[in-house]
């Protein structure tokens, strides 16, 4: 076998195998919502609803991880589709939320989307979503009552995803333009996150600017922020 | 708002319990109708008996077709509306599969897994979207552009969404009320602003439609740095590279595309062509062999693959002699049979794969097999009842020179030949094979009589334009183009003398003889609008 066809091969059994887990955590989830329509949620005692959420964002996570590790390795094989397109901004955003409804409901978070919504801009939907979701999930994680989601588009685009929670880490945010160097298994942290986000916000480029990532402490509700600069 | 108690849904998927947890998410929206099948075939049939709002269908469906040639049939043979909404399921959202399933334009897709609220919001988002655009794409189909104005100046000022299917809307008006410089004023001033895959692919296209092929092979290449995933543009550039004669950069160029997205029919089918040109016989042979493996369930598979399938495997095999061979004569053998019972309708078909099943069986020697299939090719000439295509009727004479059978070669020339006189680039071909010379003599003759009569047509000489077409219909009965012409000269005819009913009776007879024209050529329309007319024409005679 070549090594060409070998990589191609790889990234079929990847791909399957990423899908197939990815049905499983589709079914499980499935499961635990007939469970919970079963017995309404009221029934249910403080120790169990936390749990369920955890089950919830568990599953979540996981799924979001695979994607980006799928997507990852893709982009090293160049395998990576790009397509940006015009999008709507609120529309995209809301529907991010959508997709973690469930979350906030668990954790009680509220969430503000602050865009306006006749802005379009011009992005790769599929991968940005992706981008989106991970940091949502986290800021989910971390913060305590609330998240404000802020967008700009002037000369570029800027997402701000603000949380109230404790912030990052001082050494992560010293990391700017490396996060690959954050894996840390002894705080949780993979790193991949943050790459991923990274290496989206890179592949956007338009004229001689290119995409990037900010971290920050502070911002709007005192917590973490996360900005991702899409040109 | 959307009512979800009044709408129908329908549900493909193959994978039974996900059907049942989406089928749930329907329920929870308030949605009673829900239908759910789990093959393409039946989801056809049901398309067919029930009128859906909506149809959701997972992009894998198991063996057979998948989401994606359930959607084209569909709409291919309008067996849904064009309201029916459409959202596709991917397995992912980073696939080659995506872009494949994008390629086809459902309304909307959707990467598994989702919830309820995700699913509610893009079918709420589909629905309320393709019902605001529901007038002005009747109007677009109407070609009422006064109409098509103003609903687009209606949307702009009703919301602020839809920005960009609002773009595409504008040039669309442009395109069709104004000259081709405002298009293209349109879209450079869009690129001005931003660079997008869109406005890039609809100057290129103009370009094109202007003939400026180097503009336009330009505009494409640098498209396709920039967004490589474009996979129209490489489709469009391979075009214009085979027109500017570079066969090889346009193989490349396909090849580029097949490798994000192989499964397009088409798109296999033009590397195949190249790849021949290019005297590349593997890439043929392995661009053929996709486009008969994707084509195995779709309705747009065609003849054309299977017989350049068993050419290139035939070129393959001269060239080797071991365990290999014995492979490639089977792979020959099952494509043959399958050709035969795909197409047993088609006698044109069955012609050219039993001349190409000779063909092959030569290579391997097998004189038995040649005599046979040739018998069979003579069978079906003789019994012919369809036009083969100038390209087909070429390739089934070579192939019968060639093993020696030139009776029924020039046989299959002059039966060409009289349907495509007119055809410069055809009758030069003939001439390099036919050992007819009066054949040629005939092409040019009634070529001649045929353009003279066309003439008398347009300076409204009636009588004379008939009795060159007359003279036309004698050399080339089959010909359907001077039959057509003939008919309408006869109503024309009619129309200046109101009385001669007999030219009425002429025209019908005429037409009534053209038995070849099958309902998918160009021409079929414009027979039967003159069928509708010298019938209409012969009801008020009667009154």
């Amino acid at each position: 076998m070549t090594l060409e066809k070998q990589h191609d091969y790889f990234s079929l059994v990847l791909a399957s195998t990423v899908h197939d887990m990815k049905n499983s955590l589709a079914m499980l989830g499935q499961s635990l919502n007939h469970i919970l329509d079963e017995q309404s949620k009221n029934t249910l005692n403080i120790k169990t609803q936390k749990d369920v959420g955890i089950v919830q964002y568990e599953a979540n996570r996981v799924n979001n991880s695979l994607m980006q590790l799928l997507a990852l390795y893709k982009l090293e094989n160049e395998q990576l589709p790009f397509s940006p397109n015009y999008h709507n901004l609120f529309e995209f955003i809301e529907e991010q939320t959508i997709i973690l409804a469930q979350l906030f409901e668990a954790k009680n978070i509220s969430c503000e989307i602050n865009v306006d919504e006749s802005i379009d801009a011009f992005f790769d939907a599929n991968l940005l979503s992706i981008v989106v979701e991970n940091i949502l999930g986290n800021a989910i994680r971390y913060s305590k009552s609330k998240i404000i989601i802020n967008c700009q588009n002037d000369d570029h685009l800027v997402i701000q995803i603000n949380d109230d929670g404790l912030g990052y880490p001082d050494k992560m945010i010293d990391l700017e333009g490396g996060y690959m160097l954050g894996i840390n298994q002894s705080t949780g942290s993979t790193g991949l996150g943050l790459f991923f986000a990274e290496q989206i916000a890179s592949m956007h480029q338009n004229k001689s600017d290119t995409g990037y990532i900010i971290l920050k402490n502070g911002g709007e509700l005192n917590g973490g922020l996360f900005e991702i600069h899409i040109p | 708002m959307i009512q979800y108690n009044k709408i129908k849904i329908l549900l493909i998927e193959d994978f039974a319990e996900y059907a049942s947890a989406v089928i749930s998410m329907i329920s929870a929206m308030g949605c009673n109708h829900i239908d759910y099948v789990s093959s393409a075939d039946a989801a056809l049939q049901k398309c067919r008996e029930v009128t859906y709002d909506l149809i959701l269908s997972d992009y894998n469906l198991g063996d057979g077709k998948d989401g994606q040639q359930v959607f084209e049939e569909l709409r291919h043979f309008k067996i849904i509306p064009d309201d029916t909404c459409f959202i596709m399921i991917t397995a992912e959202k980073t696939a080659s599969m995506v872009m494949a399933a994008i390629e086809s334009r459902p309304d909307s897709y959707l990467a598994k897994p989702f919830n309820r609220q995700l699913l509610k919001s893009r079918i709420d988002k589909s629905l309320v979207k393709k019902k605001k655009f529901r007038p002005i794409t009747k109007a677009i189909k109407r070609k009422k552009w006064k109409d098509v104005t103003s609903l687009y100046e209606e949307l702009c000022n009703d919301s602020s969404l839809y920005r960009q299917e609002l773009k595409r809307l504008q040039l669309t008006i442009l395109k069709n009320t104004k000259s081709i410089n405002e298009s293209q004023d349109y879209l450079e001033n869009e690129l001005d602003n931003r660079v997008t895959p869109w406005a890039l692919t609809e100057l290129g296209k103009i370009y094109y439609s202007l003939k400026k092929y180097g503009l336009a092979e330009g505009i494409f290449k640098r498209m396709l740095m920039e967004f490589p995933y474009s996979l129209e543009g490489y489709d469009w550039l391979a075009k214009i590279q085979t027109i500017l004669n570079k066969p090889v950069e346009a193989q490349q160029t396909i090849e580029k595309a097949i490798k994000r997205s192989p499964k397009l029919i088409k798109r296999q089918k033009a590397l195949g062509e190249l790849a021949e040109t290019n005297g590349d016989n593997l890439a043929m042979m392995q661009a053929y062999r996709q486009a008969v493996k994707y084509g195995k369930h779709s309705v747009f598979s065609h003849a054309d693959e299977y017989v350049k399938l068993t050419k290139s495997l035939g070129v393959r095999l001269k060239g080797i002699r071991n365990e290999d061979r014995d492979k490639l004569i089977s792979e020959a053998k099952t494509v043959f049979s399958q050709l035969q019972s795909k197409f047993s309708k088609s006698s044109g078909v069955q012609l050219r794969g039993a001349v190409a099943h000779a063909d092959f069986s030569a290579i391997i020697d097998d004189q038995a097999n040649v005599l046979k299939q040739v018998e069979i090719a003579s069978n079906e000439f003789e019994n012919l009842d369809e036009n083969i295509g100038a390209n087909e009727c070429i390739e089934i004479a070579t192939s019968l020179q060639q093993l020696g059978f030139s009776e029924l070669a020039e046989s299959v020339l002059e039966d060409g030949v009289e349907q495509y006189f007119d055809q410069n680039s055809f009758i030069e071909q003939v001439k390099k094979i036919t050992k007819n010379k009066n054949l040629i003599a005939n092409a040019l003759k009634v070529n001649k009589i045929n353009n003279r009569a066309v003439k008398y047509f347009k300076e409204k000489k009636y009588n004379r334009s008939l009795d060159e077409f007359l003279l036309a219909l004698n050399i080339a009965p089959n010909n359907i183009n001077i039959a057509l012409n003939r008919a309408q000269a006869l109503l024309k005819k009619y129309q200046q003398s109101k009385s001669d009913t007999e030219l009425l009776h002429q025209a019908e007879l005429v037409l009534s003889d053209i038995d070849r024209l099958s309902s998918d050529d160009i021409r079929y329309k414009r027979y039967l609008e003159l069928l509708r007319l010298s019938q209409l024409m012969l009801q008020n005679t009667n009154i």
